[in-house]
């Protein structure tokens, strides 16, 4: 038999534990993503019996992935589902996973830590809402995190809390350089090389990165983190069991109002109810609210867990504008991971600038088709002037704005009436831009494109777009105003879950998937920590777990998180 | 009129029956394809050696989207034997109805609005030129595009009052150049490097090419002088902001 691979070196462990259909399993979780993963890792190493639903296929990545961007296509989720609004999203293709390892499989890897004041926006600034935890209480786990992932970076990250990276910063490229020398001339400052979920060495059995560009098409070498190869691997050694091309439908909810397991339809369009004593969603900001709407029955008719009426609200993307400049030297932009280079330098709320909140500045790396796509929107291109401009791909730059849209009540994820291949009915998303992002955006733009000016480039186009999903199953404190409190638990349901980037009640202006893993982490301490009572007990117990630091995967208890200062 | 149109370099005429277009020359990816690993050659290289059959449009249609796909994505310098294909890439997306994920909530469902798509565009060419779109001259056929390109189809037709135009434009020209720059024959075109693993690049910065690479032999390079379809050095109309599928950057 050959070895079902998870990158160039490590071998899915096998045999993987089956729970029959008939047995009822301690947790079942929808979804093994960034926090799916983290998730069934923790609760199976803790000695839970877990089994998790995955819509996608387990990937066998030296078989299944290619370098290529057209052969790519399978890694998004790509049934349908119904766009609009102001600013409708475009979704499929880099707001979506579907797979073991959800969008982590092709992220870019940028992993930087939310700031301080991301924890406290309405207190600051008046808008958005607060969190119902602050950055102090997650910042033990970010540091965690960035161990088992681990993260490549530079010693010194100056923004937000300063903290440094366990592994050392990756090279530069062309567009990392563009960034770093225009941000230099303003004045601006800027890191390289990371903070990126990428080895810069070899770690266990995962060889360092080799450059080729081609992270956001999941990473073959095994270099850049997934939770495929970072947390799955342990979670299946220590008897988590992974149902892949299994279509979660329905939770289930028994007369006393707690859930009781999840029904599912596997590949051949057979449905199934598998049994739990509690159950976990981690669908991302789109498939969970749907889930639960899905989910919809006489006790609630509105959805689960949705008495405060806002399950499906407050979902949010990042504006993700790219400025593209052309130089007259040589970029050849698709070499080093399109992540790489940073400034976090307008994160926060500047009065002076007429918005609150703030946007980052990122490297991006599109590829030839990602590349001649941005080219039909920013300039216009077609026919010959498309086949010109295509043939001076390597004397473009790329960078990008990620701002932070606030959360509106009125961006949302409902349900439409077309119905999918499983004949459930598909999400609808509906999304607009209000003053404050439109002023953010702008002032983003004319900055990134500053920057871009200031490195050199003789032309400078835009193209507006989005980045990221969170939010639509919002966490908080008050039940009236929110879904899940800040384990995740929903206040609806004693035994019912969301653990995903959907609880997000702002999103800042970081990459959200180090937040992800680092929440996952510490909703599962507060489970191991709660024990039998999630099963057996209505009782809500708010203390903090207090951190568990013997549940990391292999190789990565060592020390790390230098900070020099 | 001729049915070609032909781009020119200052100095040498024009360029037509190239093997090998662009700024790159004796570059190729696929010479590289034995460093390559093995599930990315098989998909590249069926990519090079297959062609798919025509399925999922009438051959009427077909000859319509044919020819407006050789002005989206002229390919008129390109030898016979070196033409990327288009069409059959997009009825085999359309004939397995491939989904990118999403649909606007005020567009049809892919296959639809292509059917309408092609069906206005033809009789938008009867209606100003009193001929079949596959049957204008070069030029006619730009002018038809170009004012859906801007938004303003001229003639007007009642297709898009139903769907918006610019949609449908985004729609169609995703679709050509997620078929043209996916072909290895486009990465030569470019200077792309292609795959590269488990090999790697090894150098990052400054431009600078890999042993297998090649540098760049810029001369200039110059559309059709009839043609509409040159760079406009204003950038897009607003209208043609945030359409595609955001896949590829962050």
């Amino acid at each position: 038999m050959i070895a079902h691979r998870l990158g160039s070196m490590q071998t899915l462990p096998a045999p993987m534990r089956h729970f029959d259909e008939t047995e009822t399993v301690d947790y079942c979780i929808v979804g093994v993503g960034s926090a799916g993963g983290v998730l069934l890792q923790r609760l199976a190493r803790a000695g839970f019996r877990v089994v998790a639903l995955e819509a996608g296929p387990f990937w066998d990545t030296e078989k299944d992935w290619v370098s290529d961007e057209k052969g790519s296509h399978e890694l998004y989720w790509n049934d349908l589902r119904i766009t609009g609004g102001t600013h409708p999203l475009a979704l499929g293709a880099n707001n979506s996973g579907k797979g073991v390892g959800g969008g982590s499989v092709h992220w870019a890897a940028f992993a930087p830590r939310f700031h301080p004041s991301d924890f406290r926006v309405y207190t600051e600034d008046g808008v958005g809402a607060d969190w119902p935890l602050s950055y102090w209480e997650l910042k033990p786990y970010y540091e965690l995190l960035e161990r088992e992932i681990p993260v490549a970076g530079p010693a010194w990250f100056p923004w937000g809390d300063p903290h440094g990276h366990p592994y050392g910063p990756h090279p530069l490229g062309g567009v990392g350089d563009v960034l770093v020398r225009g941000c230099t001339k303003l004045g601006i400052r800027s890191v390289a090389g990371g903070p990126v979920a990428i080895l810069s060495a070899s770690h266990g059995d995962r060889p360092h990165c080799i450059y080729r560009g081609f992270c956001l098409q999941g990473c073959k070498v095994g270099a850049k983190a997934s939770t495929l190869i970072t947390h799955v691997p342990d979670a299946i050694t220590h008897g988590a069991e992974i149902r892949a091309h299994a279509m979660a439908s329905r939770v289930s909810l028994r007369n006393d109002g707690r859930v009781d397991g999840v029904i599912y339809i596997d590949r051949d369009g057979k449905e199934h109810f598998q049994k739990s004593r509690a159950v976990i969603v981690s669908g991302y900001a789109i498939e969970t609210p749907r889930l639960l709407l899905n989910s919809a029955c006489p006790a609630h008719p509105h959805g689960l867990a949705n008495s405060s009426g806002t399950l499906g609200k407050y979902l949010m993307a990042q504006a993700g504008n790219v400025i593209a400049g052309r130089f007259d030297e040589l970029i050849r932009l698709y070499k080093a991971p399109p992540a790489h280079a940073l400034s976090e330098e307008f994160y926060e709320t500047d009065p002076r600038r007429g918005f609150a909140r703030g946007f980052a500045v990122q490297t991006v790396g599109p590829l030839p088709v990602a590349f001649a796509k941005q080219m039909i929107t920013a300039m216009g291109a077609w026919g010959w002037g498309l086949r010109k401009v295509m043939m001076d791909y390597n004397h473009w730059a790329t960078i990008g704005v990620l701002g932070e849209i606030l959360p509106w009540e009125d961006n949302r994820v409902e349900l439409a009436e077309e119905k999918d291949q499983y004949g459930l009915p598909v999400a609808k998303v509906t999304f607009n831009l209000h003053d404050n992002d439109k002023k953010l955006i702008e002032f983003g733009k004319a900055k990134v494109m500053e920057i871009v000016r200031a490195a050199g480039a003789k032309k400078i186009v835009q193209e507006s777009r989005f980045a990221h999903l969170v939010g639509a199953t919002r966490m908080g404190n008050d039940p009236a105003t929110s879904v899940v409190d800040k384990f995740g638990r929903t206040h609806d349901i004693p035994n019912l879950f969301v653990c995903d980037g959907s609880i997000l009640p702002t999103q800042g202006s970081a990459n959200p998937g180090l937040t992800i893993q680092a929440l996952a982490a510490r909703t599962a301490d507060y489970l191991i920590r709660q024990g039998d009572a999630i099963f057996f007990s209505n009782r809500r117990d708010q203390s903090e777990p207090g951190i568990r630091y013997d549940l990391s995967p292999p190789y990565t208890r060592f020390k790390g998180n230098p900070r020099i200062a | 009129m001729s049915r070609k149109s032909f781009p020119f370099r200052s100095t040498g005429g024009e360029l037509r029956d190239l093997d090998q277009p662009g700024y790159y020359a004796g570059y190729s990816t696929m010479a590289q394809k034995r460093s390559w690993d093995e599930a990315t050659r098989n998909v590249v290289s069926e990519r090079v050696e297959k062609t798919p059959p025509i399925r999922f449009f009438s051959p009427e249609e077909a000859a319509v989207l044919g020819a407006v796909i050789d002005r989206l994505m002229p390919q008129d310098d390109r030898s016979e034997a070196r033409t990327i294909p288009i069409l059959p890439i997009i009825d085999e997306r359309l004939y397995k109805n491939s989904l990118n994920g999403f649909r606007y909530e005020d567009m049809p469902a892919d296959q639809e609005a292509y059917r309408q798509g092609i069906k206005a565009i033809d009789e938008m060419a009867r209606a100003r030129y009193d001929q079949a779109f596959a049957q204008l001259t070069v030029h006619r056929q730009e002018l038809i595009l170009k004012s859906l390109h801007d938004g303003k189809p001229n003639p007007e037709h009642e297709t898009w009052k139903r769907m918006p135009v610019h949609r449908f434009w985004a729609l169609l020209m995703e679709d050509c150049v997620t078929a043209y720059y996916a072909h290895p024959w486009a990465w030569d075109e470019i200077g792309f490097g292609g795959p590269a693993y488990p090999r790697g690049y090894m150098r990052l910065e400054n431009g600078l090419p890999e042993p297998w690479e090649k540098d760049e032999q810029a001369y200039e390079w110059n559309a059709p002088v009839d043609s509409v379809s040159v760079l406009d050095e204003q950038g897009a109309p607003a209208d043609h902001a945030s359409l595609h599928g955001h896949g590829g950057s962050h």
